[in-house]
């Protein structure tokens, strides 16, 4: 009796879905709460049971959209859509040793109707608007690595040639040229490799600032800014690299020139 | 005093010439984000109201094709908008795949059923339109033409509903080509046709009167909004989106540029900031002998502030004429890599190159550049004369 009263129960019980995080929030729905899901407003749809609430693999495709998702059984959103037996895609795990491509192709020839890919393809394709933001980074990452040596030049050749009266001292009391040159070289460097650190202190707190708000504004933890070693080591090293070449060219005008004129001028 | 403000500056050619060049490449990522700030938007809603329908009507909760959902009671709606004496032209869309077969492959079509007589998906640039209940006809874009070799006047097979059950279509047709035309919202090597809506329908087995979109075009601007919020009253099982509100949604879906460009304009406009201040302290430093000397013989405050100021603003104008030149060759790079995003209707430009924004972002740099100047010219004009006079001769 209790058997056939529990078969009933099951027979009758609304089939389980599953929501994300984000949406049991917004919808204030925990597991076992009943809902009613539709197709579009006014059609009479189906009562269905929260099953489960789960966390969504962040999805930097998916993360802009602010969209909510919910699991449903096949047969149950089949149902309720009312295209019985259709799907949009399906997935083939293929046996150990056969190529992706030519199983596609084999499939792809099977019949009409659908298009069988590699799964390699399907994952370049959708990664190409990454691609494409990515060149666009890079693409600005250059204009700003040119307005920041440009900016690392003038800065560097103003600081050198400030101490002019220093090296025209150095010089009338029998300093060698060499040895000035090398002095103000070694400051240039100093300077810039201070500059360097400094930068990329203030790179490593943006960085955290960037992901921080991002990542709280479309709730997700995908990181949106990457501060790797490579990029690390790139800056202090082309912080170093501009700074010897302005200090170089200010320090060798410096030097060329006459020591009483450098006095004058200073 | 802009000629001895000149002169000054080419005192020192190497370093106010990088001077010059730092500013203008400041000017010209700052010219790039002032327009890629509002250009996306501006290029968006130009696209939107390029035929002149200003209200969209879509399936609840959605944007237009932003899913593959219908809605129903399209024909007796698109009739009583009709029947308003506010709207000029109302129209449904009906968006689904057909299929062409081009040297025995089958080639994939995006189809649009559309209401010839209140459409504002495309305009035909070569043919005809199709009829108003036009059962036979079929509009290509050029991607189409292209690809397919059709020409108007052609009879071309066309089929919907391919069945993997039965390897074979479930609709087939024989269409003639009445026109080609310039689909407005079509993407970069997007297959675009349209048929008459009724037989897409057809084609497609859709039940009802179902529609992917509705286009409402309004006599009066004004009335826009008023007409919208009557049409949300009258179906308010769907969405209703006004060019303003899908302007709005796209801002939104868009924040990262624009917050991008806010954070980059603001660093360069600091950059070029930062330039000319230091550039001017270290100048006036070299030159506070000659400074009080000037003041010595009565040149007022004033007058040296002025001076110092049009420094700074002259090498800020120097760098902004390079600046921006350099700013619309770099817009015109960088708007080819993003409208190389998948998807995007050809028609968008993330980099718009107005007078209105040019005159803003070098108007922006050239103030920042001329107050810049301020505190070196303060400082030189606070020089005290005769401490000053007097370090100098020792």
């Amino acid at each position: 009796m209790l058997r056939v009263l529990a078969a009933m129960l099951l027979q009758t019980a609304p089939p389980p879905l599953a929501i994300e995080e984000r949406l049991a929030r917004a919808l204030d729905l925990t597991v076992g709460d009943t809902v009613r899901v539709r197709q579009e407003p006014g059609a009479p749809g189906l009562l269905m049971v929260v099953g489960a609430i789960y966390a969504p693999r962040a999805d930097p495709a998916t993360v802009l959209r602010s969209e909510y998702h919910a699991r449903f059984h096949l047969s149950d959103l089949a149902g309720l859509l009312g295209l019985p037996d259709r799907i949009d895609r399906a997935g083939v795990r293929l046996a150990p040793g056969v190529s992706p491509d030519s199983a596609a192709r084999r499939l792809d020839r099977l019949a009409v109707g659908f298009r069988v890919r590699p799964s390699a393809e399907i994952a370049s394709e959708s990664s190409r608007t990454f691609l494409v933001v990515s060149r666009f980074h890079r693409a600005i990452g250059v204009i700003s690595i040119v307005a920041s040596a440009i900016f690392l030049l003038c800065i560097m050749l103003l600081k050198v040639e400030e101490r002019r009266l220093d090296a025209a001292v150095m010089r009338m009391i029998g300093v060698r040229r060499r040895t000035v040159f090398a002095a103000l070289l070694l400051e240039a460097c100093l300077v810039a490799l201070l500059g360097a650190a400094l930068g990329i202190g203030l790179a490593s707190l943006s960085t955290a600032a960037v992901n921080a708000y991002y990542g709280h504004r479309f709730e997700t933890d995908l990181r949106f800014a990457l501060l790797t070693p490579g990029i690390t080591l790139f800056g202090a090293l082309l912080s170093l690299g501009l700074g010897v070449v302005a200090g170089g060219i200010a320090a060798a005008r410096l030097v060329r020139t006459r020591p009483l004129l450098l006095w004058r001028r200073g | 005093m802009i000629l001895g403000a000149a002169r000054n500056l080419a005192r020192h050619r190497l370093r106010n010439g990088l001077a010059v060049l730092g500013i203008a490449v400041a000017a010209a990522l700052l010219l790039d984000m002032v327009m890629l700030a509002g250009g996306m938007e501006r290029s968006f809603e130009r696209m939107l109201l390029s035929r002149g329908y200003q209200i969209r009507l879509a399936p609840k909760g959605t944007l237009p094709f932003d899913t593959e959902a219908t809605f129903r009671g399209a024909a007796s709606l698109s009739a009583r908008l009709r029947a308003d004496p506010r709207i000029s032209a109302a129209g449904a869309v009906l968006g689904g795949a057909l299929f062409t077969t081009i040297h025995d492959s089958l080639l994939p079509l995006a189809g649009l059923g559309v209401e010839p007589e209140g459409q504002g998906l495309y305009e035909v640039e070569q043919g005809a339109d199709l009829g108003p209940v036009d059962t036979t006809g079929i509009v290509i874009g050029a991607t189409v033409a292209k690809v397919t070799g059709w020409r108007p006047g052609d009879t071309v097979r066309v089929t919907a509903g391919t069945d993997p059950q039965i390897t074979r279509a479930a609709s087939e047709r024989r269409l003639v080509v009445r026109g080609v035309a310039h689909w407005l919202y079509e993407a970069r090597g997007q297959r675009t046709v349209g048929i008459a809506l009724p037989l897409m329908r057809a084609m497609l087995g859709t039940a009802g009167d179902r529609a992917s979109i509705m286009m409402v075009k309004v006599v009066r601007d004004e009335a826009v909004e008023a007409v919208a919020s009557d049409i949300r009253r009258l179906a308010p099982d769907v969405e209703v989106n006004s060019v303003t509100t899908l302007v709005a949604r796209f801002r939104t879906r868009l924040t990262y540029f624009r917050q991008l460009s806010l954070i980059l304009g603001t660093i360069s406009l600091f950059v070029g900031i930062l330039l000319v201040t230091t550039l001017l302290t270290i100048t006036v430093n070299e030159r506070l002998g000659e400074i009080a000397t000037l003041r010595a013989i009565g040149v007022s405050r004033g007058g040296i502030v002025r001076r110092v100021v049009a420094e700074g603003a002259l090498l800020t104008l120097a760098g902004n004429a390079i600046g921006l030149l350099l700013g619309l060759a770099t817009a015109r790079y960088l708007d080819r890599i993003l409208t190389s995003l998948p998807g995007l209707p050809a028609a968008i430009s993330f980099f718009v190159p107005e007078r209105g924004v040019v005159v803003r972002a070098a108007a922006a740099l050239l103030v920042a550049g001329s107050i810049a100047g301020a505190w070196p010219a303060w400082r030189a004009a606070r020089a005290p004369i005769a401490a000053t006079l007097r370090e100098e001769a020792t």
